[in-house]
């Protein structure tokens, strides 16, 4: 079966327990080290009047959703490139005009959006 | 003996975020232990050998679709304890239906075999010298085509309705028009300019300004520009 | 090839299938525990999509043929297109609402 596979994936557990070592180290250390003077006036609004600390929970734009969407739309595309692009050599010329087609149809959409403004940022 | 044991690791991460996606009080925490799940599920496509589509889910899920989810439980306000009224009274029926579901998965795997000629059906053999994202691309833009072209019309489709549903055109706001921006002539001019000189000394021309800019000034009093006497 | 064949401690196609029926019961457990929550219905959507895919993916190993993964990829693309389709919706009907309840939204027809 698939067993050797995981041997091949093995530097990604290493680069995985380094990253998250390093990140622990990074905060268990300014945990540790740093000097720790807890004040109410550092909690309090600074001149303009924000409050330091606030509800994350606040309201987005729409306008960031549709960024959004679109940006799902072209990450399939380029899903789909990859496996297009290393079998290039095996594929032939019916291969690459399928994903020329493919990459039209997406165009279209693509003048679509511009033409409505969906890139501006007004 | 690994592999075993990273599956059963893998798969009960995997069920209990599950668990936690469609129980969990605030769906804040829906979100995150949905992207746990397919973490853990792109784990055990890589267990069983399918590496791109392991790090598609990842790049694709977790790095799109459940930013969405994220994005749009952030973006409204929604009053999400109301939302969870009745959650005890659908529960048992839930439940059994989930029960009865789950016993009748149970019953046709544990009675179904493969076919004799299962291993003569193979259309596209996983012959293994090649990766496996070369083997999906040898496939999926020649033999299947038809499909791949379907879904391209379907990112097509979503595309154009994401922006008709989402996008307004809100009156009286301003565009940047790039073309006229860059087109523009006359206004700006460039000339070398001695340090400590000011623009009376050099005789540096302004822009002409305007004429419909005060049409009110010049009716009322008679000085300024030469026309509308 | 036989299932259920498998010596105690490699992993066959009956774990695989198991580990994707308990994740399509739970997606269908959350439609019904979540029934006000549009977003949670669609999460629990992209579970159900998800057992499919581990489905295709596990028997494309077994019988060792690629078909399982290339429809496993076009249903990810659908799932994802779906999930922005859907949360589209969710936004524009609370922008004219003011909720996201799931018995408002049978207005809708007509």
């Amino acid at each position: 079966m698939t067993q050797p596979l995981l041997a091949d994936y093995f530097p990604i557990l290493v680069f995985l327990v380094i990253a998250g070592g390093i990140a622990a180290a990074m905060v268990g250390g300014s945990l540790l080290v740093a000097r720790q003077k807890p004040n109410p006036e550092k909690l309090s609004a600074y001149e303009c009047g924000f409050e330091p600390f606030d509800d994350t929970r606040r309201r987005f734009d729409v306008r960031f959703y549709l960024v959004a969407i679109l940006f799902i739309i072209f990450d399939l595309e380029v899903a789909f490139l990859f496996p297009w692009a290393v079998s290039l050599g095996g594929i032939g010329w019916f291969g690459f005009l399928s994903m020329v087609a493919f990459l039209g149809v997406l165009t279209v959409g693509f003048v679509y959006e511009w033409r409505k403004g969906a890139l501006d940022w007004e | 003996m690994i592999a075993a044991l990273a599956f059963y690791l893998f798969a009960a991460i995997l069920i209990a975020s599950a668990v936690m996606v469609v129980t969990a009080r605030n769906p804040v925490h829906s979100v995150l232990f949905l992207i746990l799940a397919f973490f853990n599920a792109a784990a055990l496509f890589l267990i069983a050998g399918a590496e791109f589509l392991a790090m598609t889910l990842v790049i694709v899920y977790v790095g799109a679709v459940a930013v969405l989810f994220l994005f749009v439980v952030m973006m409204l306000d929604i009053d999400f304890a109301r939302l969870r009224e009745g959650f005890q009274r659908y529960a048992p029926v839930g439940a059994v239906i989930g029960g009865i579901l789950f016993l009748e998965l149970l019953l046709v795997v544990g009675s179904w075999s493969f076919a004799d000629q299962a291993e003569d059906l193979r259309l596209a053999p996983i012959t293994g010298d090649v990766t496996n994202a070369q083997a999906l691309g040898r496939v999926i833009y020649t033999d299947y085509v038809y499909l791949f072209q379907t879904a391209g019309l379907i990112l097509l489709v979503a595309m154009i309705g994401a922006i008709v549903l989402t996008h307004r055109q809100r009156p009286g706001t301003r565009r940047q028009n790039i073309a006229a921006q860059v087109n523009r002539s006359g206004s700006v001019l460039l000339e070398k300019v001695p340090s400590g000189a000011g623009i009376a000394t050099l005789g540096i021309r302004r822009p002409p300004e305007p004429e419909a800019e005060k049409p009110k000034v010049t009716h009322e009093a008679g000085h300024g520009h030469g026309g509308h006497h | 090839m036989a299932m259920g064949g498998t010596t105690e401690m490699t992993i066959g196609l009956a774990h695989y299938l198991t580990v994707s029926a308990i994740l399509l019961v739970l997606g269908i457990f959350g439609i019904f525990l979540n029934r006000k929550n549009v977003i949670v219905i669609l999460m629990s959507v992209e579970l159900i999509l998800l057992s499919v895919n581990l489905n295709f993916v596990a028997f494309s190993s077994w019988l060792n043929d690629l078909n399982g993964q290339v429809f496993a990829m076009f249903v990810l693309t659908v799932a994802a297109a779906e999930a922005a389709i859907g949360l589209a919706i969710v936004v524009i009907y609370f922008r004219n609402r003011g909720s996201i309840e799931v018995e408002d939204i049978s207005t809708l027809k007509g």
